[in-house]
């Protein structure tokens, strides 16, 4: 595998080679003004630069103008490309057709992680190891740092022994190869023991993060905090057909009435509210929202409301995003804190269709010290509703500041003070 | 003036002669709203609104009644009745029938009830032959009385005659969130109201297909379709307003914004046009109906 890598740079340096004698015959340049030259002025800034243990090596070489247009740039530091273009003359690390790539690359290029002259970590990384993945990846890293039981690839090998910083182009989330294939390449899948932790059931093909976290857990066998509890107590036909059937992944039911099994209490609850969320009624029910054997997240949610409410409501999440005012229950996923996600009486499933109640959870302020508000505060915009928070503010945000629906506070006021437009 | 620059000049004037000409088949202009009952009570968000050419009626969801009203020339004549059934608590879509029924979904029970022109309770419209427990979102009467109805359950469009018979079953695409569906001479056109895209399967097609592009920049969650003179209606439920399609996808205009005057729309729901062209929406949030005009 080494020999391999060592190959590549080979050729990698080979190929470079000539584009940097040729862009030096381009500028017609004496000999050492490559980068000789340009130390007389620089020198001191390079002193301490190339007593590092790592420095790049067109820096080593003194080749300056391999990255670098000593008379003129369009791009800033004299770059002979944009950063990122000058990097990958030499560097073809990103994939042409990447399933995922790397955000930082895209938003910051190459110096998002790598120092472009010298660094004293391996590969000119501006920190060493976990450390520098955990500058953005914090929660992941302290998760996978502080687990009860841990993953042997992170301690051993890293976030690179799974992932590729700088792209895939076999799997989402960066991933070396998609899984399963990425985990059983580790996990033999024909061993008895992987058998027996799994009832007897053939998982070896299954999404295998479907269940476990491989940033490490508190939960044994490296499950999610959130377990189903048929999955805790591994009983996998309470569900599934037994592990020794012609089928024994199909559900025993199909849809809602596996779910109706044990929820039943819930689902009936559900069924007398007025208004029932869509995917409840969808094919999928339950499981267009939840996943059925174990989540990071409560309630075993597919993920953070965010990434589950906003599959169908991006819009509203999209709303939020742009407005320059944000409102903490939607910015933070709490979409729940004012909607119930089954069912209930109000339109747009809120929970408490009195608003002022409602906004004034949090707002409790508003109930005394506000405009004034209330059932008995109609409207003059329209004599069936009544004056409440939504009359000048939109929940989920606006383009405009303050939630509000138009650009300034007197083009909102003056739609009910008609007197004061100008 | 050179004749290159004439042709350019022409070249530029005829499409915007042709979008007014687009736009003023269908612009709606507000001609008056309807916030009571005869006994003035209040509407309470009302989501379905069905009409005809003499009538129309209203879903008033959150008062859990369907309220029918009489129309003259020029407008409202006058609240005609008022129905109440244990059958459908909770009202959010309507139609009419050529034998002068209203057909109402019922948004807790997902299912479709028939009320006969006294406005008395005349069954379930019970789907014989379609899957086995169906959950209907959305429904559509054709000229002859035949129903197409969306079913979430079994993520089918169900095609039944006037008795309910379902006599074609199709697919839906899995992945879109349809709302809502309106046919157009035979066609059935779906919509997806969590990409913005629109559906449709000929008389006898096996498959929906998508219709032009998705409309996401132009829409935020289309929840309902209807047709008139040969166009696409959409009401864009979040974003508060009514897009304009051709049958064959293509973006005609929008109007209507969000706002709680007259005119305005908030979370609008159901709309309905009439033979003569009096247009009828169902405005939930602003807990009334309102009566546009298209001449």
């Amino acid at each position: 595998m080494n020999a391999r890598i060592a190959l590549i740079f080979t050729a990698l340096a080979l190929a470079a080679g000539p584009a940097r004698a040729a862009d030096a015959k381009k500028l017609k340049l004496k000999p050492g003004a490559e980068g000789k030259v340009c130390l007389d002025c620089h020198g001191s800034q390079f002193d301490d630069i190339l007593k590092k243990a790592f420095v790049h090596t067109p820096v080593k070489s003194r080749d300056c103008t391999g990255c670098h247009n000593p008379h003129a740039s369009d791009h800033g530091k004299l770059l002979s490309a944009e950063p990122s273009q000058a990097c990958l003359a030499c560097h073809d690390v990103v994939p042409a057709k990447a399933r995922s790539t790397h955000k930082v690359v895209a938003e910051k290029g190459c110096v998002g992680c790598h120092d472009p002259h010298a660094s004293a970590f391996k590969k000119n990384l501006l920190k060493g190891g976990n450390d520098l993945c955990a500058g953005c990846h914090k929660p992941i890293a302290e998760q996978a740092q502080k687990a009860k039981f841990k993953h042997k690839p992170i301690e051993q090998g890293g976030c690179v022994a799974c992932h590729d910083p700088h792209g895939s182009a076999k799997a989402p989330s960066l991933l070396k190869s998609d899984v399963p294939e990425l985990c059983v390449a580790c996990h033999k899948t024909d061993k008895p023991i992987f058998a027996k932790q799994h009832q007897g059931y053939p998982v070896a093909k299954a999404r295998c993060t479907s269940c476990h976290d491989p940033h490490g857990s508190g939960k044994r066998g490296m499950l999610y905090e959130n377990v189903h509890p048929p999955v805790a107590k591994a009983m996998c036909s309470q569900c599934h057909e037994a592990p020794t059937s012609a089928q024994p992944l199909r559900t025993r039911q199909a849809g809602v009435a596996l779910c109706r099994g044990c929820h039943a209490q819930k689902l009936n609850e559900f069924g007398e509210k007025a208004r029932t969320h869509r995917p409840l009624l969808d094919g999928a029910a339950c499981l267009s929202c939840h996943g059925p054997h174990a989540s990071k997240e409560k309630g075993l949610l597919k993920g953070d409301m965010i990434q589950v409410c906003g599959s169908c409501h991006a819009d509203t999440i999209r709303r939020q995003a742009i407005s320059p005012t944000k409102h903490a229950p939607v910015k933070d996923g709490q979409c729940t804190a004012c909607h119930d996600p089954h069912s209930a009486a109000a339109p747009i499933n809120l929970k408490n269709p009195d608003v002022v109640e409602s906004c004034g959870q949090c707002h409790d302020w508003l109930k005394h010290s506000s405009h004034p508000m209330g059932e008995k505060l109609k409207d003059p915009r329209n004599k069936n509703l009544h004056i409440q928070c939504l009359s000048c503010h939109r929940a989920h945000g606006t383009e405009f500041k303050k939630l509000m629906p138009f650009p300034s506070t007197s083009e909102l006021c003056t739609k009910c003070h008609e007197q004061f437009r100008r | 003036m050179s004749a290159n620059r004439a042709l350019r000049l022409l070249v530029l004037l005829l499409p915007l002669a042709a979008g007014t000409a687009r736009g003023e088949a269908l612009v709606l202009s507000w001609s008056s709203s309807v916030y009571q009952d005869a006994q003035e009570v209040p509407l309470a968000a009302p989501e379905g609104v069905a009409c005809t050419a003499s009538s129309f009626a209203v879903a008033d969801t959150g008062k859990q009644r369907i309220l029918l009203f009489a129309m003259k020339p020029g407008g409202v004549a006058a609240q005609t009745g008022e129905v109440k059934l244990s059958q459908v608590p909770v009202p959010v879509r309507l139609q009419a029938d050529s034998k002068g029924n209203l057909l109402a979904l019922d948004g807790k029970s997902h299912k479709i009830v028939r009320i006969n022109p006294a406005g008395a309770f005349a069954g379930f419209v019970d789907l014989k032959g379609g899957p086995a427990a169906p959950a209907v979102v959305a429904f559509k009467l054709d000229a002859g009385d035949g129903l197409y109805a969306l079913d979430a359950a079994s993520g089918k469009l169900l095609v039944a005659d006037a008795a309910g018979a379902v006599s074609r079953q199709v697919e839906l695409p899995k992945g879109p969130l349809f709302t809502d569906l309106t046919v157009v001479g035979g066609t059935v056109f779906a919509v997806d109201g969590v990409g913005a895209t629109v559906w449709s399967v000929e008389r006898e097609g096996k498959a929906f297909a998508q219709v032009g592009a998705s409309l996401k920049d132009r829409m935020s969650f289309p929840a309902y379709i209807t047709s008139f003179q040969g166009k696409l209606l959409l009401v864009d439920q979040n974003g508060m307003g009514i897009v304009t399609l051709g049958l064959d996808g293509s973006y005609l205009g929008r109007q209507l914004a969000l706002g709680w005057n007259d005119g305005f729309v908030y979370y609008p729901s159901q709309l309905c046009f009439n033979e003569g062209g009096d247009a009828f929406l169902a405005d939930r949030g602003n807990n009334r109906v309102q009566l546009f005009t298209t001449k």
